[in-house]
């Protein structure tokens, strides 16, 4: 699919070029007509890649020379020069071309670098807060059991004084257990807000915002999605945001492969009356028998930059729709992560 | 604040969380410590303490004035009383700036109780020595204000090293009045031989510095 595409653009841009270079042959070699084979080159930088353009400037230089050959009419000496002006300013827009665009990517590059630091930087102080906010309670528990035993240990046992620092465990301990259910809250952000879904539709529309990161990585989608699925009843963007982070998981596990290995594919199902099935599959280096267990574990990362939360959230997430998700190894290479919704079929809609 | 029996000590607290100051206070009541407990730097600063050998159990992080914050402001201060830091969420710079800066001991929340106690025993002992030098002191000044301006004087000579005879002409007196000051001088200051009024004499000279 990505290749066509190129090969498509290749071609319309040959085509403009050869217009140029035609109206210049028609014309008097008076007038340089040739100069505008740099919009080729403008327009080839925004939609290829650097080598490409290289490539096709090379070709309207080739084809400017060809059509000042060819060209019947005017001055030779002016019409000479003319040429020498048009290759110096499509060569000279190509350099400064390649030259931005390599920028712009620099700049791209290292503005999703920042927000990734922006993000860890943020988890690491989350995540002092809490140790921080858990751990009072839990000093407090620990202390006031040490106490306890020092009364209890006294002669004669002081067990009033005993009494009130178990008193005082057990209200702590509750205090660190709702502070962990307030974390859990705020990590849900808030409750799913749910309605009924057309499955195809947010799958298509989660697979738009990955058209861009699919197309520079050079990975293969392939999306299947039987036909008349029953509505889900879900939140759409958690949904959205479980299948994005399965699909850019998957992406870069295959960074390593060649580019025609790469391939994600993305399955939905109906399993059974009752459940719907997605997943999604790569053909990366896989996981290993540990990894299995431990990748929807918050903070458990096999990416070297990796936060452990992507899974995690996802794992929160479809848990939250009823749902469950795993994840198992491919028969060749890579793995594939399995979720499940309740699905619901026209009998159950109607009955509620 | 502990209604334990008045005793030899003190241990002040100063966390912010209301739970962990209530534990600590019954732990170190269940051995037999007297406490205060402050849920802020702010708090122990106005209060009235005792005049007693202390030590600080000093939480790290705070609203307000955190723990190191404090710690600086009581050597500014010079307030001499050994810190012992607990923190929730301690990490390696953090107990370098503290031990650094003279604490005792940095322990991490939940610590083990016998470390938090050797630690406070261990800053008991070390406040009463200091307690016991500055008491030793203030007796020499109080002394040494009790000479007259003359014993003051022959005093400075003596442990100079100089004879009775040099210190008479340097002064313009006779032999014999050196003699008597000297008699009294070293009877008020309480020093039994020359050696011991020197020693003294150099303790003053630090406390000057």
């Amino acid at each position: 699919m990505r290749r066509t595409q190129l090969t498509l653009r290749l071609l319309l841009l040959l085509g403009l070029s050869l217009g140029i270079a035609a109206i210049d042959t028609i014309t008097d070699l008076e007038i340089a007509v040739g100069v505008f084979q740099i919009a080729v080159v403008l327009i080839a930088v925004r939609v290829l890649p650097a080598r490409a353009v290289a490539a096709v400037s090379a070709v309207c230089m080739v084809l400017t020379i060809l059509s000042y050959r060819l060209t019947r009419f005017g001055d030779t000496e002016a019409g000479l020069i003319n040429v020498l002006i048009s290759l110096a300013a499509i060569a000279g827009t190509t350099y400064l071309a390649l030259r931005l665009s390599a920028a712009i990517s620099t700049v791209h590059r290292t503005r999703a670098h920042l927000a990734h630091i922006a993000r860890v930087n943020m988890l690491g102080e989350l995540a002092a807060s809490i140790a921080h906010e858990v751990n009072q309670p839990l000093a407090a528990v620990a202390t006031s059991s040490s106490a306890a035993l020092r009364w209890m240990a006294a002669e004669p046992a002081n067990l009033p004084k005993a009494r009130e620092a178990v008193e005082r465990i057990l209200d702590d301990t509750h205090r660190a257990s709702e502070i962990i259910a307030r974390l859990r809250g705020m990590a849900r952000h808030q409750a799913p807000t749910k309605q009924w879904l057309n499955v195809a539709d947010t799958l298509n529309a989660a697979l738009r915002l990955l058209a861009g990161e699919l197309n520079e990585q050079g990975v293969t989608l392939r999306v299947h999605v039987q036909e008349s699925l029953p509505p889900m009843l879900a939140d759409e963007v958690q949904i959205q945001q479980v299948i994005l982070n399965l699909a850019m998981n998957g992406i870069d596990a295959m960074r390593q492969l060649e580019e025609d290995r790469r391939i994600l594919e993305l399955h939905a199902a109906l399993d059974t009356d009752h459940q719907l099935h997605f997943s999604v599959s790569d053909q990366g280096k896989g996981l290993s028998g540990n990894d299995h267990e431990r990748v929807f574990d918050a903070f458990y990362s096999t990416k070297d930059e990796g936060m452990g939360m992507g899974l995690a959230i996802s794992r929160s997430i479809i848990e939250a729709h009823d749902g469950r998700i795993w994840v198992t190894s491919n028969p060749q290479s890579g793995a594939t992560f399995h979720f499940t919704l309740p699905a619901v079929t026209r009998d159950v809609d109607e009955s509620e | 604040m502990n209604q334990n029996d008045p005793a030899d000590s003190m241990i002040y607290i100063v966390d912010d969380d209301h739970s962990v100051r209530a534990s600590l206070q019954d732990l170190l009541a269940s051995v037999g410590l007297a406490s205060m407990a402050f849920g802020s730097a702010r708090e122990f600063m106005a209060a009235r303490l005792p005049d007693a050998p202390a030590c600080l159990v000093l939480d790290v992080r705070m609203p307000g004035m955190s723990g190191l914050d404090f710690q600086q402001e009581m050597a500014r201060l010079n307030i001499q009383i050994p810190v012992v830091f607990i923190t929730a969420h301690g990490d390696i710079p953090m107990s370098v700036k503290a031990m650094k800066a003279g604490a005792l001991e940095f322990l991490t929340k939940p610590f083990r109780e016998q470390d938090l106690l050797d630690a406070i025993s261990q800053g008991l002992d070390r406040d009463r020595q200091r307690r016991h030098a500055a008491g030793l002191m203030d007796e020499l000044q109080r002394r040494y204000a009790g000479l007259t301006d003359g014993e003051r004087d022959v005093m400075g000579l003596v442990v100079s090293g100089l004879l009775n005879k040099q210190v008479a002409a340097r002064l313009g007196l006779s032999e014999v009045t050196v003699k008597v000051r000297r008699g009294a001088l070293m009877r008020k200051m309480n020093a039994d031989s020359l050696a011991t009024l020197v020693k003294m004499s150099e303790k003053l000279k630090e406390v000057d510095r």
